[in-house]
């Protein structure tokens, strides 16, 4: 059995202009863990997760996730990861299942087979009920929904979530916190950016904050904590946020 | 075709046939009929091409023509797409990046999409085909010799077009390549001048004519089986198969996002900041709000700064040495108007961006224009006057270009170009408020180069630019007529009056429609791109 973490990530950097958005980032995700990423706005979620997902090629550093490098075996990584991207990467004009059905058949899954997961799929997220609507015409949170549905298709080994419950109702949160922790309990590996920290506390055993580009914490989620803090108070402690609404006197 | 390639166009075909009815009928009527005018057009040529090329009688005219009309094809297929700034269809890899596919498979589906810059070339060369098949004279084989030029040309295209996506979208070189195309537009008129052209002329050695690709395809689409033809297509096929795969996986690593990013600490407050500041000196609120924005985000837009450095840097790089040719003279007809013909030129690149397709290109804020309390005749004059603007700046900027490189700069060839463009600028903008609320398309306006984004644009472009035109056309037949300037200003001021009343008509029709369009325009321009931007 392969022991290697699920994510490597040594010295990781990405920088826009004079920007590093990401600076220096080490993180390493055992397998079978369910890991948060966690910072504040900015901070440089999105921007790491694409350079996991090799969406975006990092300025300098190295990326190994399930023990192969990135981009040198990016072909056999991708084959065995799901992501559930930020919005931009639906295609708006299919129908849900059509676009389920288009992911399968990326990962390389026959079409028959591609068709009748993606029905099932569709059922489970609860996206039934109207099978000609099209994604540009979803709410918010049924767009993360169908995102959540094809990142499922082709049974992978390491998830990448950006934001998954973005918008998601609570009865659709239920059934994707329900069917992660199932994953989980069968070898998968999630690793999630969320600020949701209610999803955090709840779901995941290990946890990373990033602010500024930089990891300024990172370990169990106990660990975290001190004394009766909640994650809530260790976030904001951690990322040192300050309140200023004086200045907002006229409202 | 590998089953990844098979399922991009099968969702692509999904999302077409998933958007058509939902979109205006009227334009899906319009752009059907454009099209059948313009590919009717070139399917006739194909035809006369196909009866030519199979008469054994007119062989010697073939032997003749064959070689500069396939020059001609490789011109129209890569030359053009990079004159609109147009590049046709092409995946959309930041997209597909996320999955497991072959960079190989993806390779070949986006030289397949070359097709897409070059239909009309393609139906020509299949009527010359399908014609040298039919020709009793000519052997089997030698039509294939199309075939492999058309690979060529399709392997060239696909380089080209991830070459130019690279190059313009970055800062610095961008800003680069527009100061070598003004160089490259002023050296006729130097070498004229310093006499360097003749010395170079005669120092150069003259390349064997038979190295050229269309040469030797030419040659042996006739049946000439001379090995020294099928060496050179043949390398030259391979030649630009390596460019263009190398182009192609240049592109898939480049990140457009941090190649635009400023590489100096942000200013504290922006040089452009009094361009900006404009519209308050001249009109109130929400106007100057309106008009102000629409001229931040334009500057800041990679697609329409691009646009606006094309139209005077390639402007003067096509129309100069036309318009001052080899003689340098400055006494002919292109010579004595070159500041119009180049500001018209300027105004057909920039028109995507400021008339046809108001909304789509500027798509995250038009829901805001719905929510807030503003008439939407506001909305439209403020972009309107936003564009005008900009035309404005951009003939200001082609004098004085023309004045430093020292071409004649007359000052009523200056106020001609001026009004001129501000004419067409009306008939412009009555077209395109209409054509911007009832074919509005989702644009990016961060990409530089525009992959498609619309048969509708296209078309518009194919068919309303020339008519838009027109007043300008007349006002020029009317000097040649009473040979007199009034004449001229005579004609253009009555257009201009004609170019207000339109105006004014259209924007009443165009303020109806995007009030009754509402839903409609927003979720059309909501909408995200598909597997292949088109």
């Amino acid at each position: 059995m392969d022991t290697s973490p699920a994510i490597l990530v040594r010295n990781l950097r990405k920088v826009y202009g004079s920007k590093a958005a990401v600076d220096g980032l080490d993180l390493e995700v055992p397998r079978g863990c369910f890991f948060g990423f966690l910072g504040p706005n900015g901070a440089g979620k999105t921007t790491t997760i694409r350079m996991l997902m090799g969406l975006a090629p990092p300025t300098s550093g190295s990326i190994e996730l399930l023990g192969l490098p990135m981009p040198d075996r990016a072909v056999e990584i991708k084959s065995r990861i799901g992501l559930v991207p930020d919005e931009s990467l639906l295609f708006d004009h299919l129908t849900g299942g059509e676009f389920i059905e288009f992911c399968g058949r990326m990962y390389g899954l026959p079409r028959e087979t591609a068709r009748v997961r993606s029905a099932e799929l569709l059922s489970v997220f609860q996206l039934d009920g109207n099978t000609s609507k099209l994604i540009s015409e979803y709410s918010k949170g049924m767009r993360k929904r169908v995102a959540m549905a094809a990142s499922l298709i082709h049974r992978p080994e390491l998830f990448l979530m950006d934001e998954p419950f973005e918008g998601v109702d609570v009865v659709g949160a239920r059934l994707m916190k329900e069917l992660l922790l199932d994953l989980v309990r069968h070898g998968a590996t999630i690793f999630l950016t969320t600020h949701v920290l209610e999803v955090v506390e709840r779901l995941c055993d290990r946890v990373a904050i990033i602010d500024d580009g930089k990891i300024v914490t990172q370990g169990m989620l106990a660990e975290l904590r001190t004394g009766s803090e909640t994650l809530e108070d260790a976030f904001v402690r951690v990322v040192g946020a300050e309140h200023r609404t004086e200045a907002l006197d006229w409202l | 075709m590998g089953s990844r390639a098979k399922a991009i166009l099968w969702a692509q075909f999904r999302t077409v046939r998933n958007h058509l009815p939902r979109s205006s009928k009227w334009g899906v009527v319009f752009s059907l009929l454009i099209g059948l005018i313009w590919y009717g057009g070139f399917v006739t040529l194909a035809i006369a091409a196909a009866f030519l090329m199979s008469s054994p009688a007119e062989l010697g005219i073939v032997a003749k023509i064959l070689s500069s009309a396939l020059f001609l094809a490789f011109m129209y297929w890569q030359v053009i797409p990079v004159l609109l700034v147009s590049t046709g269809s092409a995946l959309e890899t930041k997209k597909l990046l996320a999955y497991p596919i072959p960079k190989g498979e993806l390779f070949g589906l986006e030289v397949l999409l070359r097709v897409s810059t070059g239909i009309e070339v393609l139906l020509v060369l299949t009527g010359a085909g399908i014609g040298l098949l039919l020709n009793p004279r000519i052997p089997k084989w030698a039509p294939l010799a199309l075939v492999v030029y058309t690979l060529f040309n399709l392997f060239v295209s696909a380089g080209v077009r991830d070459l130019m996506v690279r190059l313009f979208g970055r800062k610095i070189i961008r800003e680069l390549m527009v100061f070598v195309f003004v160089i490259a537009a002023a050296s006729p008129q130097l070498l004229l001048i310093t006499g360097l052209g003749r010395k170079i002329r005669e120092s150069l050695v003259p390349l064997p004519a038979v190295a050229w690709p269309w040469i030797a395809a030419a040659q042996l689409a006739q049946g000439r089986a001379n090995p020294a033809d099928f060496g050179v297509l043949a390398l030259w096929t391979v030649a630009a198969y390596l460019f263009g795969r190398w182009q192609f996986e240049r592109g898939l690593l480049f990140d457009a996002e941090e190649s635009s990013a400023s590489t100096a600490a942000p200013l504290a407050k922006s040089r452009m900041e009094p361009f900006y500041r404009l519209p308050r000196l001249f009109c109130r609120d929400p106007m100057a709000a309106l008009v102000e924005k629409e001229l931040r985000f334009l500057t800041r837009s990679t697609r329409f700064r691009l646009l606006f450095l094309m139209g005077f840097s390639f402007g003067l790089l096509i129309w100069l040495p036309v318009a001052f040719g080899g003689s340098g003279s400055h006494d002919g007809w292109l010579a004595r108007n070159y500041l119009v013909l180049i500001s018209v030129y300027a105004l057909l690149l920039l028109s995507d961006a400021l008339f046809w397709n108001v909304f789509g290109f500027d798509r995250s804020a038009a829901q805001v224009y719905f929510l807030v309390p503003i008439r939407m005749n506001t909305v439209l004059a403020a972009k309107n006057w936003a564009a005008v603007i900009f035309v404005l700046a951009e003939v200001t900027i082609i004098a004085i270009v023309c004045l430093i490189l020292r071409f004649p700069v007359h000052p009523l060839r200056l106020l001609q170009a001026y009004a001129a463009t501000l004419t067409v600028c009306l008939f412009l903008m009555a077209v395109g408020n209409l054509s911007s609320t009832y074919n509005p398309k989702a644009s990016d306006p961060s990409k530089s180069f525009r992959s498609g984004a619309g048969r509708q644009t296209q078309a518009a472009l194919m068919f309303f630019f020339p008519v838009t035109l027109f007043p300008v056309v007349l006002a020029y037949l009317a000097r040649y007529a009473f040979a007199t300037e009034w004449a001229f200003a005579g004609v253009l001021a009555f257009c201009g009056v004609l170019g207000a009343v339109l105006y004014s008509v259209s924007m009443q029709s165009a303020v109806a429609a995007a009030e009754r369009r509402k839903e409609s325009i927003i979720t059309t321009l909501s909408g995200g791109e598909s597997p292949i931007g088109s």
